[in-house]
């Protein structure tokens, strides 16, 4: 009787014993005459896998998002250091608690009506936005631009309700702080980072996904106190 | 060569090694985030909060708005604590304003009826040029109705008809019509006001003044700051009406009355004020005493159905009162007729302390107000025009206008069916509807001029009825029109300089700073948002008893044997606004089931006509029928049925559309004895089981 080994490898020896068998014949062998290749056994699994992982950390990454650049080259770090400007004088919370996350053309005009150097993007600028009476506003980029079914509220994110608190474990000392808990810190970027868009999602690559605000709000101690921060559904989505 | 097991073997190892990569997570998340670009899933606009302080146009309250607009687009109307008609408060009317100016039943441009009778869009220059052309046509014989109760449109309109050789511009009816010829009839001289805010006791007879009737807003307003919760009650309210709606749930007194004997009820009221020592001075008052005389509470009981004790009671505590206040209105809200009305003031006249000449007790004589221009007519004047009466001329006999022009007004619903209007418009040449909505009226037109809604044009609010102060608020636009549309004020404007005449403005704020001239307000103040607010008081008066008028009221009518209670719900629109879609929620199921309407009684009414919840009942008299489901409700008088006003409608969208019917399709209109004004609020029906 012949028992045929369809993995291409010998039965155990008890198993054949338990079956009364003497000989072990393996039919593909002997049948085709050939020695098994590589494409047998478990080569093509692990090539596979290993495709696959390659794949899926190092190629799908790339090829799913475009890169694009902002409309001007705008420098934090000249507007920071040189220019003695804060963070909050173009981002700023309004007076009814809404965020200004990008100045207006016209905020901005109101020292770059004229050239103030010789950069040409500031002359770019002028020429294409504050001459052309342009909003670069809708043209600009977000970063971590979130659907319109997050509502994320920049003023119950404060310095009042995060800073309290977080002293010694993941301190937050100043507001820069703060805000670079979420954003890229561009204090000192001298060009804008190259924006990565997702072909499929239409959103940036840097748009918080909701395992990282979960990173706080599903924190049991952040439910009370201070923080008040629930991990519910409506807290975010309304 | 890889061979089958292979290439298996191959699938099994990418497959273990995609589920060790992100990948597929990250697909499933940015598919997740994809389903958010789907073009039906509303976008929201970011940027700066900015409140402009206009007025609502499309509720009768006149209320004050604040209009929140985000990076320039309208996202909420709210309550205005600026206004003194809103006091921060809102009707849900005007609350729905933002959403109705995305509604789909907007008009998005002037549209022409072509020869087959559909509708083709045309640009504004052919729609201003057949416009012209029509009005050269007709030269003198064109006619005109307006929606607006109280801005200088009608000004214009009224200007715009004289130079034309024409007096036939009407105002659709109000009750403010039949309460004006009240007011004269009693010898007001100035136009009819209430004081609400100094009185200590309303007795408000039909008027439904907590949910709809007059300056709504400001009559809650009213009503709270004079009893504050867990506080000593400056305000004793009583409410007489068929049902017991939110009015009668505001009632320290609700006297359940069958519905049309407002005029019954006011004389059962003076009756006991006279037994109670009331006495006065002004002219008439003993033929008033005589009149009275027989309403006694046992026989008021028999012909209203409210308890004498507790009418008694009422008055009793009106007695002790010392600014009290009479209100009498129509629960449809419409059509009563001016008689009640008077009866109302004759009980006012009653409690007034001493002889004055500027009021009533606490209704006060309020002047009419400026025109804006000089060729318009004056208020009283276009006031006391009957728009039922010359359509129902036209109906019959009387030459038919070559043009007609409907202003923000949907008279085919809102009026009875013998009313004329089917007639006027069929028997005219043809017919434009300004309008913002494709209405029953616009849907019958021959050209439509999309006008651009109140909260993107200037517009005005001159004191509306119910108020007992003079005040003048300015719409100011918060936005840009949505669609194609304009503000009618300029389309009629520019006419008018086209067919050669000179009004001596230039555009509609024009026209606003000239009625602003006009009443001393100061134009700048009033482009702030601020309203202008006076107490100017109207002509001096000579209020008498008309005795012998108000008896006239008291024929007796031969109705079918079950009434109709009107259930006027704001919240669900105007007739000229249909029923926003933000607003459906507001029906009940007492009031709407799937496409049916319902009507509420009580169970003693449903075992005399052997019906249950959810039976169908035909409803039925001389002037339509309409089908209706039963369900029981204790709050409503013995053989009467409540039903919704505002259903029914055959144009507008489907947020309109099949829901209901209309109850002004029951009604008919019947001239007033005494005062010839049209009346149709009263309606009684018989009822088959179907």
């Amino acid at each position: 009787m012949i028992v045929k080994n369809y993995g291409g490898r010998p039965l155990t020896p008890n198993l054949h014993e338990a079956s009364g068998m003497g000989e072990v014949h393996n039919t593909a062998s002997q049948n085709t005459g050939k020695k098994s290749s590589w494409l047998s056994g478990i080569t093509p699994f692990l090539v596979g896998l290993v495709v696959a992982l390659l794949f899926g950390w190092l190629v799908y990454p790339s090829i799913m998002y475009s890169k694009e650049k902002q409309p001007i080259a705008f420098n934090h770090q000249v507007h920071l250091e040189d220019a003695g400007m804060a963070c909050v004088d173009c981002h700023y919370l309004r007076a009814d608690g809404s965020f200004n996350g990008r100045p207006t053309t016209e905020s901005c005009a109101t020292c770059h009506s004229v050239a103030m150097g010789s950069s040409k993007e500031e002359a770019r600028f002028i020429a294409e936005y504050v001459d052309a009476g342009k909003e670069i506003k809708d043209d600009w980029l977000v970063y971590q631009k979130q659907p319109d079914n997050v509502f994320f509220s920049h003023s119950a994110h404060s310095m009042e309700t995060c800073a309290k608190c977080h002293t010694y474990v993941y301190p937050i000392k100043t507001e820069a702080d703060l805000c670079k808990t979420c954003h890229i810190d561009m204090s000192t970027a001298t060009i804008p980072p190259v924006y990565s868009e997702n072909w499929l999602s239409g959103y940036s690559k840097d748009t918080m996904m909701m395992w990282e605000c979960e990173e706080c709000h599903a924190i049991p101690g952040h439910r009370f106190g201070q923080a008040n921060a629930s991990n519910a559904c409506f807290v975010c989505h309304k | 060569m890889l061979d089958r097991r292979g290439f298996l073997k191959f699938i099994g190892g990418g497959a273990l090694g995609t589920l060790l990569t992100p990948a597929p997570w990250k697909f499933l998340y940015d598919a997740a985030y994809w389903t958010q670009n789907w073009s039906w899933i509303p976008r929201l606009k970011y940027g700066a909060s900015e409140y402009t302080q206009t007025v609502s146009k499309l509720c009768p309250s006149g209320v004050g708005v604040l209009v929140r607009t985000v990076d320039g687009r309208p996202v909420r109307a709210l309550g205005n604590p600026n206004n003194p008609l809103s006091q921060g408060g809102i009707t849900a009317l005007a609350a729905a304003e933002t959403q109705l100016m995305c509604s789909p039943a907007r008009l998005k441009r002037p549209l022409k009826r072509s020869s087959d009778g559909a509708y083709v869009a045309i640009t504004w220059e052919e729609a201003s040029a057949l416009l012209l052309q029509k009005v050269k046509e007709a030269e003198a014989s064109i006619a005109c109705v307006s929606g607006d109760e109280t801005g200088s449109i009608n000004d214009l309109l009224s200007a715009f008809l004289n130079l034309s050789g024409s007096q036939n511009f009407y105002r659709m009816p109000t009750e403010e019509q039949a309460a004006q010829k009240a007011w004269t009839e009693m010898g007001g001289k100035g136009r009819i006001g209430y004081d609400i805010e100094s009185a200590d006791f309303i007795l408000a007879i039909g008027a439904n003044y907590l949910e709809s009737w007059g300056t709504v807003v400001r009559n809650r307003k009213a009503y709270s700051h004079a009893r504050p919760t867990g506080e000593e009650h400056k305000l004793t309210f009583a409410y007489a009406g068929a049902a017991q709606n939110n009015t009668a749930a505001g009632a320290d007194f609700w006297l359940p009355s069958r519905v049309g004997t407002e005029i019954v009820v006011a004389l059962g009221v003076a009756h006991l004020l006279i037994r109670n020592g009331a006495r006065s001075n002004f002219f008439g008052y003993n033929d008033f005493a005589q009149l009275t005389s027989d309403f006694t509470p046992e026989k008021v009981e028999t012909l209203t159905g409210i308890p004498a004790a507790r009418l008694i009671a009422m008055v009793d505590a009106m007695t002790k009162a010392k600014k009290p206040l009479i209100i009498v209105g129509s629960e449809l809200g419409n059509g009563m007729g001016a008689l009640p009305i008077m009866a109302g003031i004759a009980c006012n006249l009653l409690l007034a302390p001493d002889y004055d000449a500027s009021s009533a007790g606490n209704m006060v004589n309020l002047p009419f107000p400026h025109k804006a221009l000089t060729d318009a007519d004056e208020y009283d004047v276009i006031l006391s025009r009957d728009f039922i009466k010359y359509a129902q001329g036209v109906a019959d006999k009387e030459e038919a206008p070559k043009l007609l022009l409907v202003y923000e007004a949907n008279p085919v619903y809102a009026l009875p069916k013998n009313a004329g209007v089917e007639q006027l418009i069929k028997k005219s040449d043809f017919l434009v509807s300004f309008s913002n909505f494709f209405d029953e009226t616009a849907s019958q037109a021959n050209l439509i001029i999309p006008s651009a809604m109140g909260f993107e044009r200037y517009d005005d609010v001159y004191t509306p009825y119910g108020s007992g102060f003079i005040s003048y608020t300015v719409g100011i636009p918060a936005c840009m029109p949505a669609f194609d549309s304009k503000p009618v004020a300029d389309v009629l404007i520019g006419l008018i300089k086209a067919l050669g005449y000179n009004l001596n403005v230039a555009n509609a704020p024009e026209l606003i700073a000239a009625k602003a001239e006009a009443l001393g307000a100061n134009m700048d103040t009033l482009l702030e948002g601020n309203t202008f607010v006076s107490d100017e008081k109207g002509p001096m008066s000579t209020f008498f008893f008309n005795a012998k008028l108000i008896s006239q009221g008291l024929t007796t009518q031969t109705d079918l044997p079950l009434a109709v209670s009107a259930d006027v719900i704001r919240g669900i629109g105007t007739s000229s606004t249909g029923i926003p879609p933000f607003a459906t929620k507001l029906l009940t199921n007492e009031q709407l089931v799937g496409t049916f309407m319902v009507a509420q009684m009580n169970k003693a009414t449903a075992d005399k006509l052997k019906v249950r919840v959810g039976s169908k009942l035909k409803l039925s008299n001389e002037f339509g029928e309409v089908t209706a489901l039963i369900t029981l409700f204790e709050g409503v008088q013995n053989d009467t049925l409540l039903l919704p006003c505002g259903l029914g409608h055959t144009a507008f969208d489907a947020f309109s559309q099949n829901k209901g019917e209309n109850i002004i399709n029951l009604t008919g209109v019947k001239s007033e004895t005494g005062t010839g004004l049209s009346t149709w609020g009263h309606i009684s029906v018989n009822a088959v089981k179907v």
